[in-house]
């Protein structure tokens, strides 16, 4: 899964979950996370693929997909409205060919500092939130 | 052959329940019956109370399904891991362990279950399926070591909190959702008293400089309370605040 030079970073939200950032910014779960709102395909364990869009994915890698283009491993199709992908299922996590890999992995920490030093910036907790 | 099992329900952390359902398991159909998706299992049992529970690890994903061609009712996909209902399958008690083991071994055969549980309110689907998925969250796969190593406890000493650079890059502050839920009873109790105490000396500090209007006791009283008690207590402690 390679991708080309110049690209655009991807975004996803981050979630309100302090164990959850923890594990997001000490793995690649992130570079998935920063996958939100794209197409993509993900194979699953099983030889099954799904190719849908990305609502989201959790630090555990559990994939949300709405739109989805199923097919199992024995090669039969369905569309899906919803999937949820539990984590440990997953085995490959195509990531679109622009999609910039290590700006997409930056914004995302980025974004996880940003929260996480919103409480630490005067009495900024008075305004509206932004995030 | 499927094995029902008679079942007793939970009443609590039920985050949906669907009556009306059927179940189809592997193409057989079982019945009318009832859908309990409940944080602990994920139930479906019909009016005698028979049935089967999944378990949440075992699941491999759900889906909704609104495409006719591939099956002619809109319904709730469920991809289980192994076998489910299995005439193999031990009933409870000491046979847990024997049940843990055969599960695990269907899991590494790569053997599944479809499931398809067709409710006769379809627009009960969203419902259904994002019970599901907050049910599922609550069940991380325990074999995956780097999430253990990744988050300890260790990560709120405010000493560790040396650079801004990296991983010592750790919460000195925190927001208001941050806080709430990662308050221990004792700390809660703190908060209340530490709240109470602020909001005396609060209302003292604008009797004092005169200028308390309304207007902004409004604009402080957002419900951000907590983050000014979190604050004053945070400021006591060596923590880096310039950036």
């Amino acid at each position: 899964m390679e991708s080309e030079a110049a690209g655009a970073p991807a975004s996803g939200e981050v979630v309100n979950s302090i164990r959850e950032r923890t594990i997001s910014e000490n793995s690649l779960v992130v570079l998935l996370q920063g996958l939100q709102g794209r197409v993509t395909t993900v194979d699953l364990r099983d030889e099954s693929t799904a190719q849908g869009r990305v609502l989201s994915v959790d630090a555990f890698m559990n994939v949300r997909l709405k739109d989805v283009l199923y097919q199992d491993r024995r090669g039969r199709r369905r569309q899906l409205q919803d999937l949820f992908i539990t984590g440990r299922n997953v085995r490959y996590v195509h990531i679109p060919d622009d999609v910039d890999m290590m700006k997409t992995i930056q914004n995302q920490l980025d974004k996880i500092h940003r929260v996480r030093s919103f409480g630490s910036e005067g009495r900024k907790e008075f305004s509206k939130k932004s995030n | 052959m499927v094995v029902l099992k008679s079942l007793h329900p939970p009443t609590e952390g039920v985050r949906h329940q669907q009556a009306d359902t059927t179940a189809e398991l592997d193409g057989l159909k079982l019945g009318c019956g009832t859908l309990c998706v409940a944080e602990t299992r994920l139930l479906w049992f019909d009016d005698s109370r028979k049935g089967f529970s999944l378990e949440y690890p075992s699941i491999g994903l759900h889906a909704i399904s609104r495409d006719v061609c591939s099956y002619p009712q809109e319904h709730l996909y469920v991809m289980v891991n192994g076998k489910v209902g299995d005439e193999n399958e031990t009933e409870m008690g000491a046979a847990d362990d024997d049940d843990d083991s055969s599960k695990e071994d269907d899991d590494e055969d790569g053997a599944i279950t479809e499931i398809r549980f067709v409710p006769s309110d379809k627009t009960a689907l969203e419902s259904m399926f994002s019970a599901m998925c907050e049910c599922q969250a609550l069940h991380p796969d325990p074999e995956d070591d780097e999430s253990d190593n990744d988050f300890e406890g260790e990560e709120y000493d405010v000493e560790e909190a040396g650079g801004e650079h990296g991983h010592a890059d750790i919460p000195t502050f925190y927001t208001c959702d941050e806080g709430l839920s990662a308050l221990t009873q004792e700390g809660q109790a703190t908060l209340e008293r530490l709240e109470g105490m602020l909001a005396q000396s609060v209302a003292q500090q604008y009797h004092m400089a005169g200028v308390r209007t309304e207007e902004t006791k409004a604009e402080f009283d957002d419900g951000m309370e907590v983050d000014a008690a979190a604050m004053e207590a945070g400021q006591f402690e060596d923590a880096d605040v310039d950036h």
